[in-house]
């Protein structure tokens, strides 16, 4: 009698291991629908340049909301998550671990210390990332897991530096003031070449300490060398303090003064004033554009800070958020966590050679995560607003 | 393991080295800020050998240490019996020349930076291997004759004198030591990070081992390896919404504990407490 009972016990225990395993095989093979897609952004919210961490995640969270209003990615709801490293190349580390183990995709990070110790965690774990603020020299250290938002340095920048200084004719001889961080000394190179290129000579490079507070000895030494034309790659309040001072000991030709791309931000305008009217500066976007989709990011920017125009790098993160999109719905990705690695896999390549994305201020595509045809503009500063001059497309040639 | 603990795990022991080679010249009163540098140095150094020269990890770290106790020794000839202000200074000076130097060095990637370096197997392995050796020779300096006499200099440095305490000696050895230490935490950083940047060794990681050494407690060795995992992990499991606030709630524990305990949590008298407890001393 105990026998059976035994035996029964262990043939019941048989059957129901077995209906459970069919049950098992029944819920994998049911097909996974996402209710949400979170793109995570790791970004600086805190520490130093919170404010530009803000106006990143502003840009993103606004595309996030764009299509969300317009019924999702294939209808499914998007959300753009700030994870903040408060600047911390520590915090970024583990942060992208985190990431690494479940997200699709990820933003940033940002800036460059952050980007370089958080980068190989994501280049090791197969996780693409958007590093959509850094220049070409970082991004490429990571492809194909990382996407350039603009082309090489060497590329990119001569043409637009050679637009100015055919403007200036007269000009022959340029001073140029650089200040030692991150990618801004290759871009003092590339202003050369680009100088070069148009026959004009470089007397000096002067370097801006990078906590420098006086400036009169560093102009004293500029224009010690007696140049018709100025050129910087430093910090924005730098820049205007030395452009104060260069005025201050009667520089009065403001067109023959170029800032670059990175100065392009609300210090320069504050400190500067009404002093740098007639100063030109080049950057990647055109603010003055007459388009119904870049006035509405705008008016919404304005409206949300105070009226503050946007900065120059807040459409980044807007764009990227918008190609995801594009690249989810391109590639049928269904945000499946089984189908985690191809996924990711899909996006990346998708997004690395995307034809005729379509960005805010312009269209373009991308060959291995470098985009091939997007433009520079060259601005007049007038009363803190940037008129256009010219509009330079330089090739990766 | 998963990937986020390994990583805070990493970066906690390099964070739990980093406070120990403030506290060891601490221990005679010394802030010396120069084992950033020395933490720079060499991990740029290790970083360089190992990418062009293809030195192994084992190779690059006695290297960084040899050149950290090095320079701190060079140092120290100056240093090592000077006022507390003055060591602050040198070590201030020595970070900002260290910075401006590697900037301005193209050979080792100048602004910006050092990519590719090589990852090791059983990395983390070897910093915590590392940790328990510097753990335990520190214990048995604090518990030796020359621990005894760092603490006598640290409260009246005459009085040490009088003692027969060579205060200079004393100093030089612990600046050394601490340069070592500083020099090995610049290698196992670079290979975890598997990437350097100039801005990785600036100020904040004086500000940040500096709250880990005062409020852990600067009397002990255990005051640093209980504060630093603590301390680092905190901002990495405050939620996001709180997070904007990480530099208020440092700033109130800090106070609290510099009010409450102004030689920091853990202190001498605790630790014989637990001894004590446990029963491993005997109360006299």
């Amino acid at each position: 009698m105990k026998k059976i009972l035994v035996i029964s016990i262990v043939l019941l225990l048989a059957a129901g291991s077995l209906w459970a395993a069919g049950k098992k095989e029944e819920v994998v093979a049911e097909e996974f629908v996402a209710t949400e897609f979170e793109i995570p952004f790791l970004n600086c919210l805190t520490g130093p340049i919170a404010s530009i961490g803000e106006y990143l995640q502003w840009g993103a969270e606004r595309a996030a909301w764009e299509i969300n209003q317009a019924g999702g990615i294939n209808g499914v709801p998007v959300k753009v998550t700030g994870i903040d490293t408060a600047m911390s190349p520590e915090i970024g580390t583990v942060e992208m671990a985190k990431l690494s183990e479940t997200a699709l995709v990820a933003m940033g990070p940002v800036p460059e210390p952050v980007i370089m110790a958080a980068m190989p965690i994501a280049v090791r774990s197969g996780l693409y990332s958007f590093t959509a603020t850094t220049s070409y020299e970082y991004a490429m250290q990571f492809f194909p897991w990382s996407i350039s938002w603009f082309s090489p340095t060497d590329k990119k920048l001569p043409p637009v530096v050679t637009a100015w200084a055919k403007k200036n004719s007269g000009m022959k001889n340029v001073v140029q003031f650089v200040e030692n961080y991150g990618a801004w000394p290759g871009m003092a190179k590339a202003h050369v070449i680009g100088l070069e290129a148009a026959g004009v000579n470089v007397l000096k490079e002067i370097e801006v300490p990078t906590d420098a507070v006086a400036f009169g000895p560093l102009v004293v030494k500029a224009l010690a060398e007696n140049p018709d034309g100025i050129i910087f790659a430093a910090n924005a309040e730098k820049v205007a303090k030395i452009i104060l001072e260069l005025q201050s000991r009667g520089w009065s030709d403001n067109s023959k003064i170029l800032v670059f791309s990175s100065a392009d931000d609300g210090a320069l305008y504050t400190t500067g004033g009404s002093n740098i009217n007639g100063v030109m500066i080049y950057n990647y976007v055109d603010p003055g554009l007459d388009t119904p989709r870049w006035q509405a990011f705008r008016e919404a920017f304005k409206a949300d800070h105070d009226g503050m125009e946007p900065f120059s790098l807040s459409p980044n993160y807007y764009d990227a958020v918008y190609m995801i999109k594009r690249a989810i719905e391109e590639t049928g990705v269904t945000g499946d966590p089984a189908k985690l690695k191809e996924e990711r896999i899909l996006i990346r390549d998708f997004c690395n050679n995307v034809e005729n994305f379509k960005g805010l201020f312009f269209d373009w595509s991308n060959e291995n995560g470098v985009p091939k045809d997007k433009p520079l503009f060259l601005f007049e500063i007038q009363d803190g607003q940037k008129v256009l001059v010219e509009k330079v497309v330089p090739t990766n040639k | 393991m998963s990937l986020p603990l390994y990583y805070y795990l990493a970066i906690a022991s390099i964070y739990i080295l980093m406070t120990w080679a403030l506290y060891l010249p601490y221990r005679v009163a010394h802030l010396h800020f120069m084992v950033v540098a020395n933490m720079a140095i060499s991990g740029y150094f290790g970083g360089y050998a190992a990418t062009q020269w293809g030195w192994p990890f084992g190779a690059a770290l006695l290297a960084g240490m040899l050149i950290g106790a090095l320079l701190s020794w060079l140092v120290s000839f100056g240093i090592g019996d000077a006022p507390t202000f003055a060591v602050v200074i040198v070590g201030f000076t020595f970070i900002y020349i260290t910075k401006t130097a590697i900037e301005n060095w193209d050979l080792i990637g100048g602004t910006m930076g050092m990519f590719g370096i090589p990852m090791v197997k059983n990395l983390l392995l070897y910093a915590y291997l590392f940790v328990l050796v510097t753990g335990i020779f520190i214990y048995r300096f604090d518990h030796s004759r020359l621990g005894r006499a760092a603490s006598a200099k640290f409260v009246d440095k005459d009085l040490a004198t009088s003692f027969g305490v060579n205060t200079k000696h004393l100093g030089m050895f612990l600046q050394t030591w601490a340069g070592a230490i500083g020099g090995a935490c610049g290698v196992f950083y670079a290979f975890f990070m598997n990437s350097l940047f100039p801005d990785f060794f600036t100020f904040h990681i004086i500000g940040t081992t500096m709250t880990m050494l005062f409020l852990g407690g600067y009397t002990t060795m255990w005051g640093p390896l209980l504060a630093a995992p603590i301390l680092w992990g905190l901002p990495l499991i405050l939620p996001t919404s709180i997070a904007s606030w990480r530099q208020i709630i440092y700033g109130v524990i800090l106070i609290v504990i510099l009010l409450l305990r102004p030689e920091g949590a853990v202190t001498r008298q605790f630790i014989r407490k637990i001894q004590v407890k446990l029963k491993l001393v005997k109360l006299a």
